[in-house]
């Protein structure tokens, strides 16, 4: 009997870590954190104007949230979504950290800059500033770290930038409004949003060597867990489609309404995904299909899934 | 309650992009202002609502103790084309976009010297934690932009000649807000958008900083003998308060009242008269016909004209 109030007792007085998912609503200006289990909000962060990406440090100890319009850059505690400090940053935008560790590259939409920053482990230092053209959008990395590849929305133009140099290296046109690119075993793949289709790119040759329909507004891209299929998000067509990671070939096409966007997955396989006209946030089941909706703020754009695991290890032990 | 009028609101707005706007944007090849379209979607849909809004109070407050009755009311219809045309957005559309593009070039040169642009919240950081102080303190700023925007408007002799077709009316009603030259709305657009970048208003409150400005203006434009009494009067521009400023015998460089929101700008600089019981008729005694009476396009005309007069003067 003493052992089953002991084990009561432990159940309500220990810190039961939920997985937590962090929801970006760019049109309300703040940032919601959820229990995944019950999607209660655990935590509202207010920022001064949009945030719209966030990226893990190198070490996962702590969030990067870039708030574009505020020109901040928010250091999150991820196991609370406490806010660790707060950081003039020059209009960030879409950032992802370099394979390495060492560089945090951050594109900047409006301003039409693309900045390189050194990270040491704590701290972001400017390195370079380049000029580009019309609406830097997404970004991604050569695997060794020494290139990073940019999107051109407004000039349906890819920017290869060298980070030895710091300078650019060449730009090709890949196809109307250019949103979403990432690396994939050995070729970019890019969102061509003003098109229906996923252009792959040779950045060795400089050429598109095929393009995959996927729907129209073809937007984000993400490598699913374990280096599993690669998802698409389409806008105009409300649309996610999966992709075999080998061919490329469609698995599935998903149509979930309300204008899927940014997606992340949870341990299980389940893909959440920011539907940024619906104010909401959607599980889809990988084997069905089907969706469940959770509202959100206005406009959610990015969107992470904190594993429990994560959370737990972040969280100091309590004091005996 | 709130939550779930948002949220019809969120759904209404959202199925209206994806199932037109969207589509549309993309046939036209200009999804790389999706983002931006929806949040201008977001305000027409809101000015169409306004206008209802303010139809729906102002109305029936002008019915009741109309301050004028008039038999023919042909002027006043004038003025409702005058309020669509400019509720709906299409002329703060415009400026904001093209604003929108010199900020960017503007502060993207700037950024090269390393320098990050500041906003209220940065300089007043209790701001940061009170979303709401900090849009009253935005309506507030930009509110003090308007008096001085207006009372330049008044002194300066070719600025006037633009801004004399809104004192020409003879028929103010609520309608009248909007009763503007269009290169003097588009001052007023470069002049209040300029403003609202400069301090960092964010794009997504700018729509409803302009809104809760603009409904103001409409019910201090409305043929009711209303006023808020002694101490209102001194907190919010009523009716009366901005009925003097349209009266015969204050138009031109002698104005007074006019301040759009917050009377207390005039308080300040010595302009208020805070009469409670003088409702004066309205119109400028300057004004050609075609200005009093014309048509939307007679009006324009002419007062393009009247500006070239003043310019050639020198």
């Amino acid at each position: 009997m003493r052992v089953l109030i002991l084990l009561l007792t432990l159940a309500f007085v220990a810190p039961a870590h939920a997985d937590l998912l962090y929801v970006l609503n760019s049109g309300d200006a703040d940032i919601q954190v959820l229990d995944a289990g019950t999607r209660e909000e655990v935590r509202r962060i207010s920022v001064l104007r949009e945030a719209h990406h966030l990226v893990w440090a190198p070490d996962r100890s702590v969030l990067l949230i870039g708030d574009s319009g505020g020109n901040e850059m928010l250091f999150i505690q991820p196991a609370t979504g406490e806010v660790i400090r707060r950081e003039r940053i020059s209009n960030p935008y879409h950032m992802e950290f370099s394979p390495d560790g060492k560089h945090l590259v951050v594109t900047s939409l409006r301003r039409n800059q693309v900045d390189i920053y050194n990270w040491d482990g704590a701290d972001l230092t400017l390195a370079a500033r380049l000029r580009v053209s019309d609406k830097p959008s997404h970004l991604a990395y050569r695997p060794d770290s020494k290139v990073v590849y940019v999107t051109l929305q407004g000039t349906r133009s890819l920017i290869a930038i060298s980070l030895e140099t710091n300078q650019p290296l060449w730009t090709m046109e890949v196809g109307r409004d250019p949103a979403g690119v990432i690396w994939h075993r050995d070729r970019l793949l890019i969102g061509i949003m003003g098109s229906d289709n996923v252009a792959v790119v040779n950045a060795e040759t400089r050429v598109v060597e095929r393009r995959v329909v996927v729907g129209r507004g073809a937007h984000a891209l993400f490598v699913g867990p374990n280096d599993g299929p690669v998802y698409v998000t389409s806008r105009v067509d409300s649309r996610i489609t999966v992709l075999d990671p080998g061919s490329l070939a469609v698995l599935h096409a998903w149509n979930v309404p309300g204008g899927p966007d940014c997606l992340t997955f949870d341990p299980e396989g389940r893909v959440w995904a920011t539907l940024r006209w619906a104010g909401r946030v959607g599980l889809v089941d990988v084997e069905s299909g089907t969706m469940e909706e959770t509202r959100v703020g206005r406009s959610p754009h990015g969107v992470l899934f904190v594993p429990r695991r994560d959370v737990a290890a972040a969280v100091p032990a309590p004091a005996p | 309650m709130f939550d779930f009028i948002g949220d019809l609101w969120i759904r209404f707005t959202g199925t209206l992009f994806e199932q037109a706007l969207q589509p549309t944007l993309y046939a036209l090849g200009l999804m790389d202002w999706a983002d931006d379209a929806f949040q201008w979607m977001d305000f027409f849909l809101f000015g169409l609502f306004s206008v209802g809004v303010v139809y729906a109070v102002c109305r029936p407050l002008e019915a009741w103790r109309p301050v004028e009755r008039w038999a023919d009311r042909r002027d006043v219809g004038t003025d409702i084309i005058y309020t669509l045309l400019a509720r709906l957005g299409i002329l703060p559309l415009l400026a904001f976009i093209l604003l929108a593009s010199v900020d960017a070039w503007v502060i993207g040169t700037i950024a090269d010297s390393g320098w990050v642009p500041p906003s209220l919240e940065n300089l007043w950081p209790a701001l940061r934690e009170s979303p709401l102080l900090a849009f009253a303190v935005y309506v507030v700023v930009l509110d003090f932009g308007e008096y001085w925007r207006h009372r330049f408007q008044h002194r300066i002799g070719w600025w006037w000649a633009l801004h004399s077709l809104h004192h020409a009316q003879t028929q103010m009603t609520f309608w009248t807000d909007d009763r503007n030259h269009i290169l003097d709305d588009c001052l007023g657009a470069l002049w209040f958008g300029g403003l609202a970048l400069l301090i960092g208003v964010p794009p997504g409150q700018f729509p409803l900083v302009a809104l809760v400005l603009r409904l103001a203006e409409s019910l201090s434009h409305a043929n009711v003998r209303l006023s808020f009494g002694s101490v209102g009067e001194r907190l919010v521009v009523s009716p009366r308060f901005h009925r003097l400023h349209h009266g015969v015998l204050s138009a031109g460089e002698s104005g007074r009242n006019y301040a759009v929101l917050l009377p207390i700008w005039d308080w300040i600089f010595g302009t208020a008269d805070f009469r409670r019981d003088q409702f004066p008729l309205t119109g400028d005694p300057d004004a050609s016909p075609v200005l009093v009476h014309g048509g939307w396009f007679a009006q324009q005309i002419e007062g393009g004209r009247r500006l070239w007069g003043v310019l050639r003067r020198g």
